[in-house]
């Protein structure tokens, strides 16, 4: 039996493979071993150069498969009190660590397919941020997108999103999505606006942010957490400190304030009168002593320190790191031009994602059978099976747009899916219809004909009661309009006269 | 040949009374109507609104032990207006997590904080974002505006899509049904979704829209084999295109029904979306297969009448 396809089952066929390509060939495509996420702060492996997105096939030549394997071998992150020596090998080099400091290292699973997987699906934290008290321009809101992402990058967030958008009312916000389990520290990077100035007395000697300060120190015996202890039975306290490094003009301000003031001599040591004050957005955060000796000289570099509380040393330990942290950044990348707040905030834990995407498939091949079923119940023919083939290319193929085009699947894109679907089924109901009126004595080319002057009606008409939502709430539910529109469009262009052409092909050889 | 005497007696009885059987979704359409106005009359809106519209903060706390109804008791005297739920697995019926949601007005990291405090006393352990919990927190001047845009996005969607239905049909009365159709199906959804005291949440509302799609399919369908073939009577027609609309109706509400069943105890969004298109699809059998086909069948037979005069 020879089989003619025509270019419309051709460019089916070609779309379909296109799309499982984009689907499934990733950038790690037949390797095998764990995907570097992230570094901690002081990651001896980020010293030795390692970076993110290297993939570690060994560690002390043991093989690594999976996370597990990597956790066994790397179990716990902590500090050592010896140098241990570790091997790491990654795809293109191999790495010898030798350090008393932690690993430092998250990793990932190798991605299995390039499809990126929503905020509600993968978890992660997504804000939508307005200024307080003013309506912000598109420019201020594209200037404050810059200065957020150089204020996160600045903190060690990689994998974030800032998108300023803007709705059918000309609202113009910034939304920031950042994937994985986000602390809530991010909240407070995000919505404090880290006006941060050190002041004697009433004068301001520097503030935040490269005019005045050249650079900070954020590693190495500069900075750090230097004492930990225990207050009361539940509250401990860590001190952190760090060096800042003053911009010349700042220095001789320094220099300027302190050469009138008085001398108190103490049994502890001899300060100048008054204490250097340090204040985060208005709220004083330290008093620092300012020792004799720096008495009007013009000096570029001071020594900032702080504290943590928790209830125990640990949590003492991490919220002093969190603290120095934050502080860290707001003097590197100076304040934000506007006070923010923050209009909706999410985060969605990634454990009901895994088992949503589970049951989403089950659902898909369940109705995907209730469909078939259907129409072969109705039909009785062999053309009855072709929905299920062509409705699974269908969403085969927007997966792979969608996978392509880089859009993040949500809950609300796969609704999308699903509704696309549903007038895939639709539309191939009506080509089966007019395809097998047996009374009817049109040609089949003609039959179809008629069934796309139907399908397109319809399509056209969704189309125009789809596109209004892409614009609600700043995009909040472009998702769900990209994949069924998508979905639809792909959809009458190219599988279902694909399919109408399948058929033509079965009832010709009838 | 007795189902062809059930056919053709049907359609007798269809002919003698198809005007009348308009009276149904007639009578239909001034309730919702009447029970609309009234709902709107006590509380100044068309529904329910759920946090993601009215604004407010939902906790989500992943424990399976969790006993929610000592929760509940536990926060009815320190937390105002809090809302319990609990989530499920479908196949083991094991408990996932508990929802507490609280309709705070704005996103005040504060009285958040609270909130998790109160929680955490009960709890025994801390909340960590992320990890054992999550927190949705929807301010209520942006829900309310999100509200208002969603508003206006039907709005819009419903003049577009008018417009593209004239264009294809060109003809007053027919497209007015189609239109009609879609309108009607929302209408009364919507309804069914007030008697049953469901709140909406951002994803019914975009359901919704969707039910226009899925409405239109149809009635386009409908439209087009009684106004654009020749060569065949009325009642013909309008069987043909019965025996296809009805067969896509009913796959989409197996498919639905399927996809409500397996994935709506998991996620209250899509079982909010899938609900409302169920409801809508078998409305619609009602608004096409009654009220669309009676107005067409009218129109049509009235067209022929003229021809036939001429």
């Amino acid at each position: 039996m020879q089989i003619k396809f025509t270019w419309r089952i051709w460019l089916w066929i070609v779309f379909f493979i296109l799309a499982l390509i984009s689907i499934f060939i990733t950038p790690t495509f037949l390797q095998q071993g764990v995907i570097i996420k992230e570094f901690s702060q002081n990651s001896s492996a980020f010293e030795q150069g390692l970076k993110v997105g290297d993939v570690i096939t060994h560690v002390n030549n043991n093989e690594i498969k999976n996370v597990e394997d990597f956790l066994k071998i790397v179990p716990e992150q902590v500090n050592t009190l010896e140098k241990v020596k570790t091997t790491i090998t990654t795809k293109d080099a191999e790495y010898t660590i030798f350090s008393d400091k932690p690993l430092g290292i998250s990793v990932a699973n190798l991605p299995k397919t390039n499809l990126k997987l929503g905020l509600d699906l993968a978890g992660g934290s997504r804000a939508f941020i307005e200024a307080e008290d003013h309506k912000l321009t598109k420019q201020e809101v594209n200037d404050l997108a810059q200065i957020i992402e150089n204020r996160l990058n600045v903190f060690g967030v990689s994998d974030m999103k800032i998108i300023p958008v803007s709705d059918l009312f000309g609202n113009n916000r910034l939304s920031i999505e950042i994937a994985g389990a986000t602390p809530s520290v991010i909240k407070n990077l995000i919505s404090q606006q880290g006006k941060f100035e050190a002041k004697i007395g009433n004068e301001t000697v520097f503030i935040g942010g490269e005019k005045d300060i050249t650079s900070v120190a954020r590693g190495g015996q500069e900075s750090g957490i230097y004492s930990c202890n225990q207050i009361s039975e539940s509250e401990s306290v860590c001190e952190f400190r760090f060096v800042v490094y003053l911009s010349q003009a700042a220095a001789e301000k320094h220099a300027d304030i302190t050469k009138n003031l008085d001398v108190n001599i103490t049994s502890q040591g001899n300060y100048l009168s008054k204490k250097l004050d340090l204040y985060l957005d208005d709220k004083l955060v330290d008093s620092l002593l300012i020792s004799e000796g720096l008495k009007g000289s013009v000096t570029t570099q001071i020594q900032i320190s702080g504290s943590g509380f928790g209830a125990t040393k640990a949590d003492a330990y991490d919220s002093a790191q969190e603290e120095m942290k934050n502080l860290q950044t707001v003097l590197i990348t100076g304040s934000l031009p506007f006070k923010l707040k923050i209009v909706k905030f999410d985060t969605i834990s990634p454990t009901l994602g895994d088992s949503f995407v589970k049951y989403l498939f089950l659902a898909g091949a369940i109705a995907l059978i209730f469909v078939a079923l259907v129409v072969i119940f109705r039909y009785r023919n062999k053309s009855s099976l072709a929905p299920l083939i062509v409705c699974t290319s269908e969403i085969i193929i927007t997966l792979g747009v969608a996978s392509f085009m880089k859009w993040d699947l949500d809950l609300m894109a796969i609704a999308g899916i699903l509704a696309a679907i549903g007038t895939g089924v639709d539309d191939q109901i009506i080509v089966l219809d007019e395809a097998n009126q047996k009374e009817n004595l049109l040609s089949i080319k003609q039959k179809i004909k008629n069934a796309f002057i139907i399908i397109f009606g319809a399509y056209f008409t969704i189309l125009a009661s789809l596109l209004p939502l892409a614009w609600v709430g700043g995009g909040l539910l472009k998702g769900f309009v990209l994949t069924t529109v998508t979905g639809i469009t792909l959809g009458v262009l190219i599988t279902r006269p694909a399919f109408a052409d399948i058929i033509k092909l079965i009832e010709k050889k009838i | 040949m007795d189902k062809e005497n059930i056919k053709k007696k049907f359609a007798e009885f269809h002919d003698k009374n198809y005007k009348l059987f308009l009276l149904i979704p007639l009578i239909l359409l001034i309730f919702s109507c009447v029970y609309l106005s009234f709902f709107y009359s006590q509380h100044n809106d068309f529904f329910y609104k759920d946090i993601s519209l009215t604004g407010g903060t939902i906790i989500t706390i992943n424990d399976g032990d969790l006993n929610s109804l000592e929760l509940e008791g536990y926060l009815s005297s320190r937390l105002e207006n809090a809302n319990i739920r609990q989530i499920s697995d479908l196949m083991t019926k094991k408990q996932i997590a508990v929802i507490v949601e609280t309709k705070n007005s704005e996103c005040n990291e504060l009285e958040i904080e609270k909130t998790k405090t109160i929680l955490e006393d009960f709890l025994g352990y801390s909340l960590i974002e992320g990890e054992n919990s999550t927190i949705e927190c929807t301010g209520s001047t942006f829900s309310g505006n999100f509200y208002k845009q969603l508003l206006v996005a039907i709005l819009i969607a419903f003049v577009l899509m008018s417009i593209v239905v004239f264009i294809q049909f060109k003809s007053f009365i027919p497209s007015l049904a189609v239109i009609y159709s879609a309108f009607a199906d929302i209408l009364m959804s919507l309804v069914v979704i007030n008697l049953l005291k469901i709140p909406l949440s951002t994803a019914g509302i975009v359901a919704f829209l969707m039910l226009i799609g899925y409405s239109v399919d149809t009635d386009i369908l409908l439209t087009n084999k009684v106004l654009k073939r020749e060569g065949k009577s009325v009642n013909q027609k309008i069987w043909e295109s019965f025996k296809t609309g009805i067969t896509m109706t009913l796959t989409s509400i197996l498919a639905v029904l399927a996809a409500l069943f397996i994935v709506g105890p998991f996620s209250s969004t899509l079982f909010q979306i899938f609900f409302i298109m169920l409801l809508g699809l078998i409305l619609d059998i009602l608004n096409t297969w009654v009220t669309n086909v009676s107005i067409i069948k009218w129109y049509a037979l009235n067209k022929e009448k003229k021809k036939n005069a001429n």
